[in-house]
């Protein structure tokens, strides 16, 4: 068998303009990967029959841009027309949509080939992926460790090199976390960058869906055609731009802040290491690079869990058996124990538990203890980054605070999970983009990622220092 | 003295062609669950959009009943579990009601009240759900057109109030182009709130919902004061409670009691931007307010129109357009007024039509009443046209001219037939030597006998004194 999926996307659109291979070879390696990797879990529906005729399809049509062709797979919150669509839920378990995400109808203008959904943790609540109802998904660089999550079978299929893209979504580090748990590139954009019309909602104000590569410039390429503004979509924003463009300029002269907080001792001492060898390659470069303090970030964590879980509440409150998704074949005698039985048996432990939490924080005189307080000092943790961003032109620091760890570690500490995200939850908070590239591995042979943060629909700049990074540190391929 | 207290919030769906959160069509009457699309039925993955024409009309409704209105508004969630509800939370505004402390003037028995509004907020409507034997049937159709919500504060005192702030309220939400408040159609729906109190402390507040029309309204609140008088006097305490109005029995029925404070977990909608309402906004909207019933009512006062014809003028809508053009037109507005309300009105009323389904139109109005302010037909002829025209349509003049139906104002044409009236009615002459005004009106009645009602009044009057005046100068 062929391995032109380990080519880059350049070389492998050279070769499609020269009729030397066809979509479908493309497809086929894909299939037969997927089949290799079968142990890692990472796909909860294929959509083989499709994806082939697609390929047939596209033999008769003219390469017309650098993605036509290309294999990509979905995280499986992210709508598909005709296509199940499961949120990884026993309640979505025979969903299939009647429409496209807008994300998905954008692949397919560019003739990109989806060839399944992904596994992920159910309703993308968890950062192991140990809450899917279709098991876990193992980590690509030690079959004993979690994937991450809650995009982990969007960084594992790209981390094995099923495919080249993937979509995952992040809320409070879905993307991020998995990504540097994997070993390859994951962005979580400005929030209004790209889209949600289409991804099942988990936190409203805080979900954006975002890119998986396996290097920097070729997830610029992917965002390049998912953003802009959609009028389906009122939070989306009308941005038109080519994200590689600064790709291989110059870095010195650059301002780069590293927060206190995300070097303190709870961060394992190999990885802050890391990223400190990545200060001094920076340094080196003229780059200016600063220790500075974020103000409220700290409170970054709690005010995920009453905001997110608060909008989670209300955004899951849908799935009641009504018009789609599971139902319960219990007998019942009123439409109050249909839901109750539907919604017991179909929505796992952690969700139940995320949503009882968030009809807590908006109950009552709850709302305004819990609920508005929280609004108020995320604005705050807004104006912190705002201010920083006026000296600086990027923050950076780890991505998480540890490597990816074993099974069953954290399930039953509810905390746990939160604290997973310490680092990648401000972003969220402060609707910003944050994105991970891998900086090196552990004695473990375990991928450590540096997070880069920028401002408000500042990617350009964060791809241009993560592309500068991966090339000194021997990033896989460019 | 037990005294009444009443809060009244109305609901009423708003004139767009779309959707309040969607781009599906606002409609009524379609094929159940037609006009709907993926965020009517709340799938997943799905996002709200916003029809600024819901907001157009918000700020509208919110100048017309002269509220304050707030610049800066965003939406909230009110979530509950219902089967009617797609989402399981609605779309409302809770934190930033788009108006707030405006009112309406009512008058009534010499009184002249403004009835507080507390708030106006919009929101979006529910699906119809259809109750039958041991299921639910679920039209979505309904689900998502836009509402306005208009509470007013406690401040109704009795059903005649109540009565008048409805009335009042349907007429200047309809004339200017807010709603059709088909109450019949649910596009309007009232709920009460109503306690009694001997003190000035409001007593415990009993809720009646959805009731089907006005005068049920009145004859609720009626019902309710006694029922709760009664139950007052006999030492029984009043419970927080929802009933509803039975058209059948007259009475309203028990739906649930109150408990301990429903729980909606209103938080501000994440997925709608907050909007800012300008003062330019606000001044473009202003342009498209028409005159309002009482700016309708001074108006037509002031052109000398009486008040029985003003009542029946402003219940019609377009008849008060086709009026104001017509005015604007030059025609005189008294009898133009008179010929709308009597023949016209009667006629639609009758066949529950409207002026623009009439085979009448406004050019033929224009011509008659010209024609009668010139004196050229009488209103008799005048009736005889118009009852022609509304069942064969036609020109005004043709029917004159086919009917014969023109005026006779020939000096010696009519002098010939006065005096043959004088010489046929001799007793009338002499009651008029003898001082009886009234039998000239007699005797211009027995012209307009002899010519079938084509005499020229004006000209037939003056004659028939001059000739009387003669008769009884030269004792003829």
């Amino acid at each position: 068998m062929s391995n032109y999926l380990d080519l880059s996307i350049k070389e492998i659109n050279k070769k499609l303009i020269n009729k030397e291979i066809k979509p479908l070879d493309l497809v086929m390696e894909c299939f037969n990967r997927i089949e290799e990797n079968k142990e890692y879990n990472t796909f909860i529906t294929l959509d083989k029959e499709n994806a082939i005729k697609k390929a047939k399809e596209l033999e008769n049509k003219e390469v017309d841009n650098l993605l036509f062709g290309i294999p990509i797979a979905i995280k499986d919150n992210i709508i598909t027309k005709n296509l199940k669509t499961t949120c990884a839920s026993k309640i979505l378990s025979n969903f299939i949509p009647t429409y496209d995400a807008t994300v998905i109808k954008k692949i397919k203008e560019k003739n990109m080939i989806i060839i399944g959904k992904l596994n992920m943790d159910e309703f993308a609540m968890g950062s192991t992926n140990e809450t899917s109802y279709y098991g876990n998904v193992l980590n690509s660089y030690d079959k004993e460790r979690v994937s991450g999550g809650s995009s982990g079978g969007s960084a594992v299929a790209v981390s094995r090199g099923i495919v080249p893209f993937s979509l995952g979504s992040d809320t409070g580090g879905s993307i991020r976390q998995p990504a540097a748990f994997n070993g390859v590139v994951g962005l979580k954009p400005t929030y209004g960058r790209i889209s949600r019309y289409g991804l099942v909602a988990f936190a409203s104000s805080l979900d954006q869906i975002g890119p998986f590569s396996r290097n920097v410039y070729e997830n610029a390429l992917l965002l390049n055609i998912l953003c802009g503004k959609d009028e389906k979509d009122l939070t989306s924003s009308d941005t038109n731009e080519d994200f590689t463009r600064l790709i291989g300029e110059k870095i010195d002269g650059m301002k780069i802040a590293v927060p206190n907080f995300y070097m303190s001792d709870v961060v394992n001492k190999e990885i802050k290491n890391n990223i400190e060898n990545i200060i001094e390659l920076l340094k080196d470069n003229n780059v200016k690079v600063e220790y500075v303090d974020i103000d409220y970030v700290e409170y970054a964590v709690p005010l995920y869990q009453i905001i997110a879980l608060a909008e989670a509440s209300s955004n899951l409150a849908r799935f009641d058996g009504v018009r789609y998704g599971y139902q319960t074949d219990k007998e019942v005698s009123s439409i109050d124990e249909m839901y109750k039985y539907t919604r017991k048996e179909g929505f796992g432990e952690e969700v139940k538990r995320r949503m009882m939490i968030g009809s807590y924080v908006l109950s009552g005189k709850n709302a305004k203890t819990y609920y508005y307080k929280a609004l108020k000092i995320r604005k705050k943790i807004s104006d912190s980054f705002q201010k920083l961003f006026e000296e600086y032109d990027l923050v950076i620091g780890p991505t998480t605070t540890d490597f990816a760890g074993k099974f069953n570690e954290g399930i039953n500490d509810a905390t746990k999970s939160f604290n997973d995200d310490l680092f990648t939850i401000p972003v969220n908070m402060a609707g910003l983009p944050g994105m991970s590239i891998k900086i090196g591995e552990g004695k473990n042979k375990l991928p450590i990622g540096l997070q880069i943060i920028g401002n408000k629909f500042d990617e350009a700049k964060m791809y241009k220092l993560a592309s500068f990074i991966e090339k000194e540190v021997g990033g896989k391929i460019c | 003295m037990l005294k009444p207290t009443i809060g009244i919030e109305v609901h009423c769906e708003l004139k767009t062609n779309s959707k309040a959160f969607s781009p599906s069509k606002n409609t009524y009457g379609e094929v159940p669950n037609k006009m709907i699309n993926e965020i009517d039925l709340g799938y997943p993955g799905t996002l709200p959009t916003l029809n600024k024409a819901l907001l157009d009309l918000g700020i509208k409704t919110a100048l017309v009943l002269h509220c304050d209105i707030t610049k800066e508004i965003f939406f909230d969630r009110k979530n509950y579990f219902y089967p009617d509800i797609p989402k399981n939370f609605q779309i409302t505004q809770n934190n930033t009601p788009i108006g707030r402390n405006g009112y309406i003037e009512v008058q009534y028995d010499g009184i002249k009240k403004n009835i507080e509004i507390e708030e106006i907020h919009m929101e979006e409507d529910t699906c119809k759900s259809i109750h039958e034997n041991n299921h639910t049937l679920l039209n979505f159709n309904r689900a998502g057109i836009p509402l306005i919500e208009i509470v007013t504060k406690p401040v109704i005192s009795n059903e005649k109030e109540a009565v008048l702030y409805l009335e009042n309220l349907r007429e200047i939400l309809l004339y200017s182009n807010i709603s059709d408040v088909k109450i019949e159609e649910g596009s309007m729906r009232c709920d009460l709130n109503i306690s009694l109190s001997e003190t000035d402390e409001l007593g415990t507040k009993v809720e009646i919902k959805n009731i089907g029309s006005i005068s049920a309204v009145a004859q609720s609140i009626l019902y309710e004061i006694k029922r709760q008088t009664k139950l007052i006097e006999e030492g029984i305490k009043i419970s927080e409670e929802t009933r509803r109005w039975d058209d059948k029995t007259s009475t309203t029925i028990l739906m649930r009691k109150k408990e301990t404070g429903n729980d909606y977990r209103y938080f501000p909608e994440p997925d709608i931007p907050k909007i800012i309402i300008d003062d330019e906004w606000i001044k473009c909207i202003k342009k498209t307010i028409p005159m309002l019933p009482n700016e309708l009512k001074e108006k037509y006062k002031k052109l000398g129109i009486n008040d029985v014809t003003i009542k029946s003028l402003i219940q019609n809508m377009d008849l008060n357009i086709l009026l104001n053009e017509l005015i604007e037109e030059n025609v005189n507005p008294v009898l133009c007024a008179n010929i709308l309300t009597a023949d016209i009105l009667s006629y639609m009323n009758k066949r529950y039509m409207k002026f623009n389904e009439l085979n009448v139109t406004k050019e033929n109005i224009k011509d008659i009443v010209d024609k009668l302010d010139k004196n050229e037909i009488s209103s008799k002829i005048a009736k005889e046209i118009i009852s022609e025209l509304l069942e064969n349509k036609g020109n005004v003049q043709d029917i004159i001219n086919k009917k014969g139906l023109k005026q006779i104002s020939d000096s010696n044409d009519l002098l010939n037939i006065i005096n043959n009236v004088i010489n046929n009615n001799i007793k009338a002459v002499e009651d008029y030597k003898n001082g009886l005004d009234r039998s000239i009106k007699f005797l211009m009645g027995q012209v307009m006998k002899e010519t079938k009602g084509q005499a020229n009044p004006k000209i037939t009057n003056d004659l028939l004194i001059k000739e009387l005046e003669n008769r009884k100068n030269n004792n003829l």
